[in-house]
Formats: structure tokens, C-alpha cells, sequence
């Protein structure tokens, strides 16, 4: 009976295969828009079996959790490319196929989450800095995280449902590392962080744009490409590259160990890699892209505007965002529960 | 509760129900990607939704997923609720005690033995798997379904066939079936919607070449809920609206 049974799955789960010339992608919802992955069936003649994640974690888990998930392309932020490459779970990147690497942007290549971009392709960026309604009396004095802590802004700041993000306001302020993980700088960052307590007004991760927009919040934390997508409904919106330096996330490109379809999924990279594709893609998310020739082909509006695409020196600033370990994960959570009961 | 307070409580419980799905349907038509303030009424939403091919796609899985798990979990909870009422065999009660622990055991734990089972077997995650679960969870609720209403069956009935010279297959054909049928009705329409909206067990054994419409809006939902979904929900919630309305018509017709 069990060998029949066993057959039978057996029988039924050959037939899923039956599909050879397909790529499967696992990604941020969002990120890639319709028409560019017809684009890609249509010149290729391979079908793309697009699913979307909402977190690095789900993302991780499902991975893990299967030791042949079948996901060929996937598209991790920069601490789980670092994570996950030390882990062993993606493929070393054949850069002979993958010829347009070339129009990437450089300030984003050869970062340490991935020191000689081994294993990933940065895709899209972003800028975790302040936000501010230029209605809201005081806010022309913010230039600097620090401010923050100014007795003015009482109940007004809204800040990102987010441990690692929240702390690096508080660890860049003291003059650390965003990426600190010596358990008394995290500590001490908490400390601090109980201090701005009365100025937080709510912590939200999945709405921030409509908050921006509607008058929810006055100051606080955003990423820039939400600021900027924000401006465009309400032009009041202002967005500060804090002086005492900030975090910069990166959404990268990669591929898995053992992917079924090795061949596709480095054609389907080398297609979201190309000026013309990337520009389409830009145009469509609005996120910064780390594809210099795309950036290059954008309306001047886009390319010019330093909410979307700072300077090179305002970059300088910025620190990218790595894995720490999970003894490390682990005093950030414990503090971020605290943080967040005393509220 | 006096006769004057009821109509009032009766109403505050509707309201309780309904009020979240009229904001969703209000929300629908709002001219605005982001804000969630009133911008003005329109459809470029629903337009926006008819043209978005990818969502359609996982409509599409969703839909003929939740039809083939409901029909063959009805077809075999039908059988299993059939051969629990008309044999007597060793265990029988322990069998149908076995099934409500299948009800009321957490999602989650179905999930992750799932995911183990397919693991161990080394079956690749993806519309099998995902077909199996959704069987597997939704039997249980057809069995209970179909028993409970062969419990309140004229026993007789069948000594009498019996007497009269009926087969198995005879009774089974003309008696139970005709009398059964509201009642596999009813399991395949409540197999269908849980196979519809399951989230926790689908998100173990998905694969990723076939994606499903509650995990692709539960990722979307992550990230800001976009009014496009509201879209869909309300038109979702349309077609159950029919289908509840033509399911009771049906009903009705019949004694």
C-alpha cells in the first residue's frame, strides 16, 4: 500500500515537470512590472513563474525549509545576500553571462555584504532618512537624527515597525555602527531610544506613504523613494539626508544553489540587467535603481531629483546595511519589545 | 432581551459584521494609489484590476484549485460519512473522533506535517501539493457535514429498501444520494471557500510555480495595501454574495 502510495505521488509530481523552459522567481511584490516579464517571454519564448514574498525571512524560511524549493531567481536584501552566501545557498555568478553587468552603478558594487559581487546584482536602493511636512512649524531646523530628540516635537514622529532600523537612529547618533552588534552599544542605543519616547507618535512599516500623505505624521523616519512617491500626491513633503549618517538597503538579484533552471535564470538577470529594461522597471516602481545606464536613460525630473538619486557626496554618508549574528539579532529584539511595551 | 431592544442589538451585530466590508467596497472606488482620505469617486481601480494579467493568473489557480480539492473531498468525505453511518465496524467511533481532531487541530501543525511528509517523500513543492493539503483539510468538514445529516435519516427507510429487495448500490443510488445531496451542497460550497482563502497550510506547501491569490494578497497586503485589492475583494465578495443567493434558491425549490 505505501509503495503504491509513494508511486502514485511519485507519477503526479513528474508531471510538474513537465514544463522545462520556465524560470521561477521569488520576489518583492511590486518590484518587476507586468509588461517587462512579458517582455522577457516573449523574446525568449521561456515562461516566468512569478511568486512575491513579503519578507527576507519568509523568503529565508521557505528556502530552508525544502532542500529543493525549485526557486531559480530570487531577490534578497543586502544583510540576507550576506547571510545567505556565508550559508552557502547561492550560486557563484558566471559574470560571462551576464553581460550587461556592466551598467551597474559602481557605488553599489564590491560592498561587504558581498565583497566582489561573487553571488548578487544590486537591483534597487533606498535611503532610510527623515521625512518632514513643511507645514509643521518646526521642522526647517532638522538636519541631523539628533534633532529628533528636540522638546518640540512631542507625539509627532512616526518611525518604521522596524528593530534593526529603528536602532541604527539611535546607534548612528551615539557615533556607532548601524551594523553594531556589541551588546553594550545596543544597550546603550536602547537607553537612548527611551529618551525619544515621548516624541514617538506611531511605529508603521506597511502604510508610511498613505501616513505621509494624510497628515498623520509631521516628521519622522521614510525611505526616500516613498518620500518621493508621497511627493508626487503632496507637495509638502520634504525628505533630509541626516547628517550623522544614515543606513542604505540594497535589494539585490541572485540566484540559487541547485537551481532548476540555471540557464533561464541567468538570462532572465542578464534581461533585468539591460539599460532599456531596467529604465521600464525604474519608471515603473520608483525606487532608485543601481542600474547606471537606466538611471541615464530616466526623464531629467527623476535623475536630477536628489530625493530620488543624492549626490555622491550625500552617499558618502550612508552605510549599507549587513548581517549581524543572532546572538546580536537577538539583545536588539529583546530591547526592541521593551522599546516598544514602555511606549 | 425585551422585543424592543432586539431589533437594536440584532442591528449593532450586523453592523459589526458588514461595516468592514463596506469600507473595503467604499474604499474601492477612491481616487487615490495611496492616501486614505476621500479623493473623489472612481473606477480606475476596477480597470486597473481587469488588466492586471499577473493577478488574474493567481485568480485563476485559486479558482481551479479550490474547485478540484472541493469536488474531490466532497466525493470522498461524501463516501467516508456514507460507509461511518451505514457499517458497523471495529473502530468506527474512534474513526469519526479521529476527524474532529483533524477540525480542531491548529492549521499551522497541518502545515508543517505537511511540509515534512512532502519533504521525506521528496515530492517538489507545487500544485500537487498544494491540491493535496487543501483535500486533506477540507474532508473533514464534509465528512462532519454529510454524517450529521444522515444522522437525522428515517432508518427504516433502508430496512425497508432492504426488505423490498435492494442492493447496496440500489439504496445507495436512490435513497441516500437524493436525500444527501443538500448536504454535499453545502460541504463542497464550505470546502470551496476554505480552499479559497487558506493562507497558513498553502504558504507551507506552496511551490513556486504555481502561486495561489491568498498568498500573492497576504505578500501584497505586507507592503500597503493597494486599492486594487480592494478592488478584487469587493468583486469577490460579489460573486460569494450570488453564489449564497443562488445556493438558497436551490434549497428552497426542493422539499
Amino acid at each position: 500500500m505505501k509503495i503504491i502510495f509513494s508511486l502514485i505521488l511519485f507519477f503526479l509530481a513528474s508531471l510538474s515537470f513537465a514544463e522545462e523552459n520556465s524560470v521561477n522567481v521569488y520576489a518583492w511584490p511590486g518590484v518587476i512590472p507586468n509588461s517587462v516579464i512579458q517582455q522577457f517571454e516573449k523574446e525568449t519564448g521561456i515562461k516566468v513563474n512569478f511568486s512575491t514574498f513579503d519578507s527576507n525571512e519568509t523568503l529565508y524560511a521557505k528556502l530552508r525549509a525544502t532542500k529543493n524549493a525549485g526557486y531559480d531567481v530570487i531577490e534578497p536584501s543586502s544583510y540576507y545576500i550576506d547571510r545567505m552566501r556565508r550559508q552557502n545557498m547561492l550560486e557563484k555568478l558566471d559574470k560571462n553571462k551576464l553581460s550587461y553587468f556592466k551598467n551597474l552603478n559602481p557605488e553599489f558594487l564590491n560592498q561587504s555584504y558581498d565583497p566582489h559581487n561573487e553571488y548578487s546584482t544590486p537591483f534597487i536602493w533606498g535611503v532610510t532618512g527623515i521625512f518632514i511636512n513643511k507645514n509643521y512649524p518646526h521642522s526647517a531646523a532638522i538636519k541631523k537624527w539628533s534633532d529628533l530628540w528636540n522638546k518640540n516635537y512631542t507625539d509627532q514622529l512616526m518611525l518604521l515597525n522596524d528593530a534593526r532600523e529603528v536602532f541604527s537612529i539611535a546607534l548612528k547618533t551615539l557615533g556607532y555602527s548601524a551594523n553594531d552588534a556589541n551588546s553594550d552599544h545596543i544597550k546603550k542605543a536602547y537607553l537612548k531610544l527611551k529618551e525619544l519616547n515621548p516624541n514617538i507618535k506611531l511605529f508603521n512599516s506597511d502604510a508610511v506613504i498613505s501616513i505621509l500623505i494624510d497628515d498623520d505624521a509631521n516628521l519622522g523616519m521614510a525611505w526616500n523613494g516613498d518620500a518621493f512617491k508621497a511627493k508626487q500626491e503632496k507637495a509638502q513633503i520634504e525628505f533630509v539626508y541626516p547628517e550623522d549618517g544614515f543606513v542604505i538597503w540594497v535589494d539585490n538579484f541572485a540566484i540559487t544553489k541547485n537551481a532548476p533552471h540555471r540557464e533561464n535564470a541567468y538570462k532572465f538577470l542578464n534581461f533585468i540587467l539591460r539599460a532599456d529594461v531596467a529604465q521600464k522597471i525604474a519608471l515603473d516602481n520608483l525606487y532608485p535603481t543601481a542600474n547606471r545606464a537606466a538611471q541615464n536613460l530616466l526623464p531629467e525630473k527623476i535623475k536630477n531629483d536628489p530625493l530620488v538619486y543624492p549626490s555622491h557626496a550625500i552617499l558618502k554618508r550612508g552605510e549599507f546595511q549587513t548581517d549581524i549574528p543572532d546572538s546580536a539579532l537577538a539583545v536588539y529584539e529583546k530591547y526592541w519589545e521593551e522599546l516598544k511595551m514602555s511606549e | 432581551m425585551t422585543r424592543a431592544t432586539s431589533p437594536f442589538y440584532v442591528t449593532l451585530i450586523y453592523l459589526f459584521f458588514y461595516i468592514p466590508i463596506i469600507v473595503l467596497i467604499a474604499y474601492s472606488f477612491n481616487n487615490a494609489q495611496y492616501s486614505l482620505l476621500w479623493h473623489g469617486f472612481s473606477l480606475r481601480w476596477y480597470q486597473e484590476l481587469f488588466t492586471d494579467a499577473d493577478l488574474w493568473v493567481s485568480v485563476w489557480h485559486s479558482l481551479l484549485l479550490g474547485v478540484l480539492s472541493a469536488t474531490i473531498a466532497t466525493a470522498l468525505g461524501g463516501l467516508a460519512a456514507v460507509s461511518l453511518y451505514r457499517y458497523k465496524f471495529f473502530g468506527r467511533n474512534f474513526l469519526y473522533a479521529l476527524i474532529f481532531i483533524l477540525i480542531l487541530s491548529p492549521e499551522i501543525v497541518m502545515g508543517i506535517s505537511m511540509l515534512i511528509l512532502f519533504n521525506l517523500i521528496n515530492v517538489r513543492l507545487g500544485f500537487w501539493t498544494l491540491l493535496f493539503a487543501h483535500i486533506t483539510f477540507c474532508m473533514p468538514f464534509v465528512v462532519v457535514t454529510v454524517y450529521s445529516r444522515m444522522v437525522s435519516f428515517d432508518k427504516y427507510i433502508f430496512e425497508a429498501a432492504k426488505d423490498l429487495g435492494a442492493t447496496d448500490g440500489v439504496i445507495f443510488n436512490k435513497i441516500i444520494l437524493p436525500l444527501l445531496w443538500p448536504a454535499l451542497l453545502a460541504g463542497w460550497l464550505l470546502s470551496f471557500t476554505l480552499s479559497l482563502d487558506d493562507v497558513i497550510t498553502s504558504y507551507f506547501v506552496a511551490g513556486p510555480d504555481f502561486e495561489i491569490l491568498p498568498l500573492k494578497i497576504y505578500s501584497m497586503v505586507r507592503l500597503g495595501v493597494k486599492p486594487e485589492i480592494n478592488a478584487l475583494c469587493s468583486v469577490m465578495f460579489i460573486v460569494t454574495l450570488l453564489m449564497v443567493m443562488l445556493s438558497q434558491f436551490m434549497l428552497r425549490k426542493k422539499p
